[in-house]
């Protein structure tokens, strides 16, 4: 079709571009025929002009002026026609008020990168240092958005079957021993996937991939003389570019490809892709961090101010978005839906997700928008939408957090309880109890259900799992702040000795112990959610809080893997397990009663006598029993499993409920007998000689599955 | 960059030398869409001698190929160098082409099929 609009209106004032007005929706650059769309918002620009660049180049190729006409409200857009939109990098000039003291602070000097970069260049390759000299450090680029997906699209997989894999891009794969072609890319993961398969996950969880700068307070420590780098990646540059130094082609500025790429490659396989997404705060800091875009576009619209002007700091990171504001929250919900609809990504976790229910001022509200708008968006309809339920200004909202239904949160009472259960506590049956249900206590209001709750019992922040059973305290000097960063309260427990040991007891304590977690995390009600890594045993030595270590101590030793293969089969299995069985990934919560008539309730507790738990506080012991025709809501049918937990230093005999007739207990799973005695194939469990009663060894899980003999 | 045809027994070989980037993707589109135009065309796109591919040329070669095979025609590359095929492979532009060593193995898979037909 031919259209009017195809042609130029206007000469650039240098006479070298041809221009029109452009039209204000989609925000950002857009490639259009015959030119380029390019439209930004500000509310208190008195003028806006376009900043070109040849790839790379510090000094601009072009600068041109937005006209007047140029402007549509708070918007100014225009077409540039014919330019080489795979070698131009683009910002703007924004001229405009600065008066610090009523939170406004342009700077028509500098050079702002749009919001809306779809890529970023800048840091082209991981860890390559940048020319500080260079006035515009984060350089907003052009992308192809005609990815061919094929039929590709989100896999929809329902929630109560997913199984989480927590990973982080560069540390998965960065790691000589990891064997692929590419370490640290998303490349590497797609080399990995055949290993993703085989550990039984359906569901990648990735750290922070929007750019980050990941020379953002780099520093050299004091006491490992390493250079530390904002290695995890939670301070976003920009919300809709990948992380270039994410991608081997990044150099190449083929990251928007590589990513998408790697996304379709694991859908293929049946593994879906979460993000996790920061939208608390950017990484332009405080009152002295620099000009990467926001604060010089509008500081006032993004951020967070108190009265005098100054950042609010909710998120302990210098700065808080303004994610109430109307247009932060219409260019958040923009940018879900760019990477729901352009990346096919399937949920997103959001960092410090508090924050996005403070208003203006910063105060918590009971119905906060933006949220609301997520849970009811129709594009976002069928995301997986996961709160970190809390914030660094003291919200702290497990089980409270606004859900309209959709909402799941990282459960962290799931993590404090089952670690001081595992660890031999006291007091602990009561919480553990809930905690294994979905914990209903928290999310049984307005029908949230059982997998409201992920639960997970390590993540990136905090010990791996190894480290939980290895260390009593952190280990944070690397770090270089004297050991002060980092949570105190781990629950840990080194099984007798800090650190790495010859003793065989105490190793051998210490695979029990991981085995024990791996066992009550996949049997519980809920998302389970496992750190990369833990399924072998990978260690960061102590360090609780690796979020600035570039090196050894977060990336993942695969060499671990073959050293702990028995941990890996006991991961694998359990989740095998795990998927084999409905009754252990129910939707709702458990009724407590018998729906089905079968004369079993859908769960019922047991102790060291059947029937009957000791709920004192000095005991550590207790066990379950789901009935299989409750499976899923009694709409299939399973076998019964029975769960019993010794977390007791002494061994217990555990008085067996009884089967209905013709039905026979067998052994899954014994974290205290030796590989490979501990865990058998699903579906090839081993007939129980003794069908009245089970001797647990100390601190130990076993699992039953009541079925028909062969 | 230079681009050159040679024909061969109803074969099209078209022969691009440098890097097919944005600087010359319009050149090299003007040479190749009429070709991909042509019902039933076989093209061999030889890039033996071409040391990069952008984004921009690895978008022209499939909308060529897509183009092609969409009137029945038929379009595959040869003498990818380990560079751009290993980009090809991350980006994941592989999966739609068929690809050989030299011309001469992709002239005769593409006779081969020919004659079949």
């Amino acid at each position: 079709m031919l259209r009017v609009d195809l042609h130029p209106t206007h000469d650039s004032d240098c006479g070298k571009f041809k221009l029109r007005v452009g039209k204000p929706l989609p925000f950002g650059a857009t490639i259009v025929q015959g030119g380029v769309n390019f439209s930004v918002y500000s509310r208190i620009a008195t003028s806006c002009t376009l900043v070109l660049f040849s790839k790379g180049e510090q000094k601009p190729c072009a600068t041109i002026p937005f006209k007047d006409e140029f402007r549509i409200g708070n918007v100014f857009t225009m077409v540039v026609f014919d330019l080489d939109y795979e070698n131009i990098e683009y910002g703007f000039y924004i001229d405009g008020p600065f008066n610090a003291h009523e939170g406004h602070r342009c700077d028509k000097t500098k050079i702002l990168m749009d919001p809306y970069a779809k890529a970023i260049g800048g840091r082209d390759v991981w860890g390559k240092a940048p020319d500080w000299s260079d006035a515009y450090q984060h350089r907003a680029r052009i992308c192809f958005d005609d990815f061919d997906w094929e039929n590709d699209r989100p896999l929809e997989t329902p929630v109560e079957d997913l199984v989480i894999y927590e990973a982080h891009v560069r540390g998965f794969t960065r790691h000589s021993s990891s064997g692929v072609k590419h370490p640290g890319t998303f490349s590497g993961i797609r080399e990995k996937i055949a290993y993703l398969k085989e550990l039984g996950v359906n569901c990648i969880e990735l750290m922070p991939i929007h750019e980050f700068d990941e020379f953002e307070n780099s520093r050299i420590s004091s006491a490992s003389g390493k250079m530390l780098m904002n290695y995890w990646g939670y301070s976003n540059v920009g919300f809709f570019a990948p992380k270039a130094g994410f991608a081997a082609t990044g150099k190449l500025g083929m990251q928007v490809d590589e990513c998408k790429t790697m996304i379709k490659e694991l859908h293929k396989n049946g593994i879906e892709v979460i993000l996790d997404v920061v939208f608390n705060h950017t990484a332009e800091g405080n009152e002295r961090g620099p000009y990467i875009s926001y604060r010089g576009i509008d500081n006032k619209t993004y951020y967070l101010l108190t009265p005098e002007g100054y950042y609010f700091n909710f998120s302990g990171c210098g700065n808080t978005l303004n994610c109430n504001n109307p247009i932060v929250r219409s260019m958040i919900l923009d940018c879900l839906r760019y990477w729901a609809s352009d990346y096919h990504v399937d949920g997103f976790r959001f960092d410090l997700a508090s924050i996005l229910g403070r208003d203006q001022n910063g105060a918590p509200m009971h119905s906060p928008p933006l949220l609301e708008s997520l849970a009811f968006d129709p594009i976002l309809g069928k995301c997986k939408l996961i709160a970190e339920a809390w914030d660094a200004g003291g919200l702290y909202q497990v089980g409270s957090f606004p859900a309209w239904g959709r909402w799941a949160e990282w459960n962290g009472k799931y993590r404090d309880d089952i670690r001081k259960f595992i660890k031999g506590e006291p007091g602990m049956l009561g919480a553990v109890a809930q905690r294994l249900q979905g914990s209903p206590d928290l999310y049984s209001w307005e029908g949230r259900g059982a997998c409201a709750s992920v639960n997970f019992i390590t993540a990136h922040d905090g010990f791996t799992l190894y480290d939980m059973v290895s260390y009593n305290d952190k280990h944070n000097e690397a770090n270089g702040e004297n050991n002060s960063d980092g949570s105190n309260d781990n629950d840990s427990w080194n099984c007798g000795v800090e650190g790495e040991t010859e003793d065989p007891a105490v190793n051998c304590l210490r695979i029990k112990q991981m085995k024990n977690a791996a066992a009550l995390l996949l049997v519980s009600q809920g998302t389970p959610m496992i750190l990369a890594g833990d399924e072998f045993a990978n260690t960061q030595w102590g360090n609780n809080n690796a979020y600035c270590q570039d090196n050894e101590i977060s990336w993942i030793d695969w060499r671990m893997l073959k050293k702990n293969r028995e941990l890996f089969n006991f991961f694998s299995q359990m989740i095998a397990f795990r998927k084999a069985h409905p009754v252990l990934r129910n939707r709702a919560h458990f009724q407590n009663r018998d729906y089905m008539g079968s004369g079993y309730a859908d769960i019922t507790w047991h102790g060291q006598k059947a029937w009957d738990v000791d709920w004192s506080p000095e005991s550590r012991r207790i066990a379950f029993l789901l009935c299989g025709h409750h499976a899923k809501g009694g709409t299939v049918d399973d076998n019964g499993i029975y769960v019993a937990m010794n977390m007791h230093w002494q061994s217990a005999l555990f008085e067996l409920p009884q089967l209905p007739s013709g039905m026979i207990w067998h052994v899954f799973a014994n974290t205290d007998a030796p590989a490979p005695q501990d865990i058998w194939q699903p579906g090839k469990e081993v007939e129980l000689a003794d069908q009245s009663a089970f001797m647990l060894g100390s601190r130990s899980v076993v699992i039953l599955v009541g079925k028909k003999t062969r | 960059m230079e681009i050159t045809t040679t024909a061969l027994d109803g074969v099209t070989v078209i022969k691009l030398s440098g890097s097919l980037d944005g600087n010359t993707v319009n050149a090299a589109q003007e040479m190749i869409l009429p070709l991909a135009s042509t019902k039933g065309a076989a093209v061999i796109m030889d890039l033996g001698a071409c040391a990069y591919i952008s984004s921009a040329g690895l978008r022209l070669l499939l909308m060529a190929a897509k183009q092609m095979s969409a009137i029945g025609g038929v379009m595959v590359l040869s003498g990818l160098s380990p560079e751009v095929q290993d980009v090809m492979e991350m980006t994941g532009f592989n999966n739609f082409f068929k690809s050989f060593e030299d011309v001469p193995s992709a002239f005769s898979a593409l006779t081969t099929v020919k004659k079949g037909a």
